[in-house]
């Protein structure tokens, strides 16, 4: 976190530069069935983050040595378009894609019922086209959308949500300005039927009730972003606008 | 991955060739419905989304400033490449670019540069020392068939809404990037021992070679290319080339419609 602190994150009359409050998330649409050449898929638009995720399989797990006997593996890639940030990314994995792959796949292995699927592989893909921080939620929560539309069975659903501190304030769901300047994020993966926790990282500086404060701010934006998944899935499902 | 389809796919395709029918049941020279988007990308400085059936394609351009090459210091740089990544197909393996992609790249490439719809000198700062380079990036994200096309469409749509980021570099005033022309491709498949226009994805697959064209708005050729084994006559060459200029001058009405709005 840079706390660079000599920009005004928060307005005199309490509010976010872009008017929200500070436990207001910025507006999220859903959208499942997105790509016709995937057996499942999703595109979640989060702000100005625009994330799509396709998934393939299950299918047979190759090479060899990464197949496990007793469950399917999640081979999970989050790649960032070279378009979709200010300074153009040069194509090509780096460090931080593939930690954010990492920890998304193995987050996805618990809650995607793996045991069900020996020896065999899903994969999915994560691309980012148009990225204003918060995209690795975004991410997440399309890759459980569209392993849902896959018909793959879980256990529940993932949804990607984070909230931070600028300014020595908590606030829900960080845009670009707060992520660059404020003092931490807390993006989470939370399971909304169980209240488990599949995906947590943070950096910055959070004392325990700020931590309390943070993680109380997710679990109630997780609850709003469940609804959309699922009115995502049963529009793709129901015949509904799809 | 290992396709078992293609034998038996490929006699459907002969025998719905002898009637001059096709899969999908469109005409020999009919495409699919295209559908155009424009700058729905926030981070882009231009940026397109082209649907053609199955196939979704975004394209973004970005800029950069950069020293120009010592043989031509009053000249600006164009750069345009294409990513097949695995999300776009379950045929498509991770890794370093394939030879797929960098054709792909390529040929989309070569028919915007050679059309000269640019002009590379309006690209320079500061004689040998400041130029821009635009990067064209095309991002597949479903291959449902005739990705060319669909590439070429999203990169000259793209880079016709291209606004050039002065400002954010400190070089003068934000203005809109001057593209004089709409360089647009054609790709032709050979299918049950004939060509068709705009290919979907089983007749890719069971199909033979293809013929890549992109045409300027004048009509004059700027990139061919012949990809896949297989052979044709200057014959066939003429009755697609023909075609080209038709299903050309439609999409090249198409971004200008979108423009329009």
């Amino acid at each position: 976190m840079g706390g660079y602190g000599d920009v005004q994150l928060l307005r005199d009359d309490g509010l976010r530069l872009d008017g929200r409050k500070i436990d207001e998330m910025r507006p999220m649409t859903i959208e499942a069935g997105v790509l016709p050449a995937a057996d499942g898929s999703a595109m979640v638009t989060h702000g100005l983050n625009v994330a799509v995720a396709a998934v393939y399989g299950p299918m047979e797990a190759h090479p060899r040595k990464i197949q496990r006997q007793d469950r399917a593996v999640i081979d999970v890639r989050y790649n960032m378009a070279p378009f979709s940030t200010s300074d153009r990314i040069r194509p090509g994995y780096n460090r931080r894609s593939r930690e954010i792959s990492k920890v998304t796949a193995e987050a996805l292995e618990s809650v995607v019922l793996v045991e069900r699927y020996p020896r065999s592989k899903i994969r999915v893909e994560i691309e980012i086209l148009a990225a204003e921080a918060g995209t690795r939620c975004a991410g997440l929560t399309a890759a459980a959308v569209a392993l849902a539309d896959a018909g793959i069975p879980m256990r529940d659903l993932i949804v990607g949500v984070a909230s931070g501190k600028v300014e020595g304030t908590v606030v829900l769901d960080l845009d670009k300005a707060e992520d660059n300047y404020g003092q931490a994020d807390l993006p989470v993966g939370i399971l909304p039927n169980t209240g488990e926790i599949a995906f947590l990282q943070m950096d910055g500086d959070l004392s325990p009730d700020e931590y309390n404060l943070a993680m109380e701010y997710n679990f109630k934006a997780a609850a709003e972003i469940h609804e959309i998944m699922v009115d995502a899935l049963k529009r793709r499902y129901e015949g509904g606008e799809n | 991955m290992v396709e078992l389809v293609p034998t038996l796919l490929r006699q459907e395709l002969a025998r719905l060739a002898e009637d001059d029918l096709r899969l999908d049941g469109r005409g020999r020279w009919e495409g699919r419905e295209v559908t155009l988007e424009t700058d729905c990308l926030y981070n882009a400085e231009g940026s397109a989304k082209v649907v053609m059936g199955g196939t979704i394609v975004y394209a973004g351009v970005k800029f950069e400033l950069r020293t120009p090459w010592p043989d031509r210091p009053a000249q600006g740089s164009l750069m345009c490449g294409a990513e097949l990544r695995p999300v776009a197909h379950r045929k498509y393996e991770p890794g370093p670019p394939s030879p797929q992609s960098i054709e792909l790249g390529r040929v989309v490439d070569r028919g915007i540069r050679e059309s000269g719809c640019i002009d590379m000198e309006s690209l320079c700062i500061v004689p040998g020392e400041k130029v821009w380079g635009v990067m064209i990036d095309i991002h597949v994200l479903s291959d449902g068939g005739n990705i060319f096309d669909a590439c070429g469409l999203a990169a000259i749509a793209a880079l016709r809404t291209a606004v050039v980021p002065a400002q954010r570099f400190d070089v003068g005033e934000d203005y809109t990037l001057k593209v004089k022309g709409t360089p647009i491709m054609a790709s032709f498949t050979r299918v049950g021992g004939r060509y068709v226009y705009d290919p979907s994805e089983e007749e890719e697959l069971g199909g033979d070679e293809r013929i890549h064209i992109t045409l300027g708005d004048e009509g004059h050729l700027h990139s061919l290319q012949k990809g896949l084994r297989g052979v044709f006559t200057p014959a066939e060459f003429a009755e697609i080339f023909e075609v080209a200029h038709l299903r050309c001058t439609e999409l090249r009405e198409l971004v200008a419609n979108q423009e329009g709005n």
